[in-house]
């Protein structure tokens, strides 16, 4: 394994402290809980959107926090859910009189660690919600979940109710908004090489060279199968399949088409499948309004893509439309 | 009626730690029968740290003390068992909020909530051959001798008593929830760890407050030898 790791015990704080260097106008970085927010802290006149989950999701959590997406994130280690008391101090740190939405995706540890953090919030007198993300469409349960799997369409649900926050929607109309997010974006993943938890220091499952695992979760969990690798079109062929007639989308919906990294595919690779999705989608029918290619939520650096499609209505295109500002941009 | 103050709930989270610690391998090899063997290991590992980080907690109240263990035990105790036990702690916590001391009915409301918050965390019930087995007939005792004769001993006493029978009541049961349950029929006639460490905490509570029981299941024997 050659990694850019000193201590493995100490990636996460780490990696998070560079983070909060690199955008010291915009992050406050509280190492004890592995805690991101804004800068300056919370709007009493607006809802917070706070999230937290296991690393090695990047740009995911803490790179989005920032004025029109989360307010705070905190992290837990490689693949595992934070612990109850990390939790418990996002939800304090961006406690609002607006109130507070916890983004969860679905997985066991994650709800469960945040489930109690929100109680405890609760009889704190903080006014504090939680919602669950699960737009994979891969399985209908998982290694670490009963249900789907939170995977890329987390950045959409933190995107919208960022900006609904930012806009001074109230808590109600922030948890329609998710819902509406939630319900209307479907996501599939395919992993061509398995990825390295630094303190693991071996791959987390095996994959042979010209294997690839269809329906992959984002922590490496068996999808709905494994096959011989095709090339681009075929592999991009199957997930649009799949995605495209979850919900089902029709023929006349106004789409985003996001087109994911898994961390270590290189962006040309995506914008291959990206010309084969866009062409698939217009041949559906779909009005493909925006789109996105890119690492949104990763694998650490496993080799493989998503692909997601939602489905859009005036207030969801302009909830996208808003600015936003967060570690994860590019100039 | 009697009240059960602070220092006591001290004295048997503290025992409570020691239990755990001593019987970490002994409970692992329990839940190997069945489960994936590290039910030992995980709560030890939890334990360990509320025993390192004793004098470090906050005493101010039972509440607060409470919810900085269930932080604790959430935290460091591996796999489902940190959540559900540091949600009974939660719960129990959140009783006693200010609180210096409580009653032999406070202390059943406490359970009867820490019980509720378990069901409601990882959905088990009655007979699904959990810890929740044992915990549901020790609250039953509690609130009984609360409503009746107030008696501290004889409540704990009874109580042991009824976390003792639960691990032979659940023997033959299959396991409906937890790591147990994926192996099916393979549970049956193994007794349940958790159920196992429920009773062995109250036992050695029974010692440490100077109640005379003796243990009747086979493997509580063994765990408080």
């Amino acid at each position: 394994m050659k990694k850019f790791v000193n201590d493995p015990a100490q990636f996460v704080p780490e990696f998070m402290k560079g983070i909060a260097l690199a955008n010291p106008d915009l992050l406050a970085f509280t190492p004890e809980f592995q805690l991101i927010t804004r800068k300056g802290g919370p709007d009493n006149a607006k809802v917070s959107v706070v999230q937290g989950s296991g690393s090695g999701h990047e740009p995911a959590h803490v790179m989005a926090v920032g004025p029109g997406m989360l307010t705070g994130a905190c992290q837990g280690a490689v693949f595992a859910a934070p612990p109850v008391d990390a939790c418990y101090e996002t939800i304090k740190a961006c406690a609002s009189d607006a109130g507070v939405i916890v983004l969860v995706n679905n997985y066991q540890g994650d709800r469960m660690a945040w489930d109690m953090a929100t109680e405890m919030a609760s009889a704190d007198g903080i006014n504090v919600r939680q919602f669950w993300i699960n737009d994979d469409v891969a399985v209908e349960d998982s290694t670490w979940t009963v249900g789907r799997r939170g995977v890329a369409g987390n950045f959409f649900v933190i995107k919208a109710c960022g900006a609904a926050a930012e806009q001074g929607k109230n808590l109600d109309q922030v948890e329609a908004i998710a819902d509406k997010v939630n319900k209307n974006v479907r996501t599939m993943g395919v992993a061509l090489t398995s990825c390295i938890p630094p303190a693991k220091g071996t791959p987390i499952f095996e994959l042979g060279d010209d294997e690839i695992e269809v329906g992959v979760g984002i922590h490496g969990e068996p999808g709905r199968r494994r096959e011989k690798i095709t090339n681009a079109d075929a592999i991009t062929d199957e997930l649009f399949e799949a995605v495209s007639k979850d919900i089902p989308f029709n023929s006349g919906d106004r789409i985003a088409l996001m087109i994911n990294g898994l961390g270590g595919t290189p962006i040309t690779e995506l914008y291959v499948m990206y010309a084969r999705a866009h062409e698939l989608a217009e041949k559906a029918g779909f009005k493909i309004v925006r789109n996105y290619v890119g690492e949104y939520c990763t694998s650490l650096e496993m080799a493989g893509a998503s692909l997601t499609i939602l489905r859009l209505d005036a207030e969801l295109e302009a909830l996208l439309d808003a600015p936003a500002e967060t570690a994860a941009r590019i100039f | 009626m009697a009240e059960i103050s602070q220092d006591n709930i001290e004295r048997a989270i503290r025992t409570t730690a020691a239990t755990v610690l001593r019987n970490e391998h002994y409970f692992s090899d329990l839940d190997g029968l069945a489960g994936d063997g590290d039910f030992g290991t995980s709560l030890a590992t939890g334990f360990r740290v509320i025993d390192n980080e004793w004098d470090t907690i906050d005493k101010s109240n039972i509440g607060a003390m409470l919810l900085k263990i269930s932080m604790l035990v959430s935290k460091h105790v591996g796999g489902s068992s940190g959540p559900i036990w540091g949600t009974g702690f939660m719960k129990a916590g959140m009783l006693t909020r200010g609180k210096e001391s409580v009653t032999l009915d406070e202390l059943a409301d406490m359970l009867g909530s820490a019980i509720e918050g378990i069901q409601a965390r990882g959905g088990a019930q009655l007979g699904d051959k959990t810890l929740l087995d044992a915990l549901i007939p020790v609250h039953e005792q509690l609130k009984q001798h609360a409503a009746g004769d107030g008696d501290l001993g004889a409540a704990l006493c009874d109580a042991a008593q009824a976390a003792d029978e639960a691990i032979d009541k659940t023997r033959s049961l299959v396991a409906h929830r937890g790591r147990a349950s994926q192996v099916g029929e393979r549970s049956a006639n193994t007794p349940d760890p958790g159920i196992v460490a429920i009773a062995t905490i109250l036992q050695d509570w029974c010692k440490e407050y100077g109640v005379e029981r003796t243990p009747v299941a086979a493997e509580l024997a063994k765990a408080t030898a």
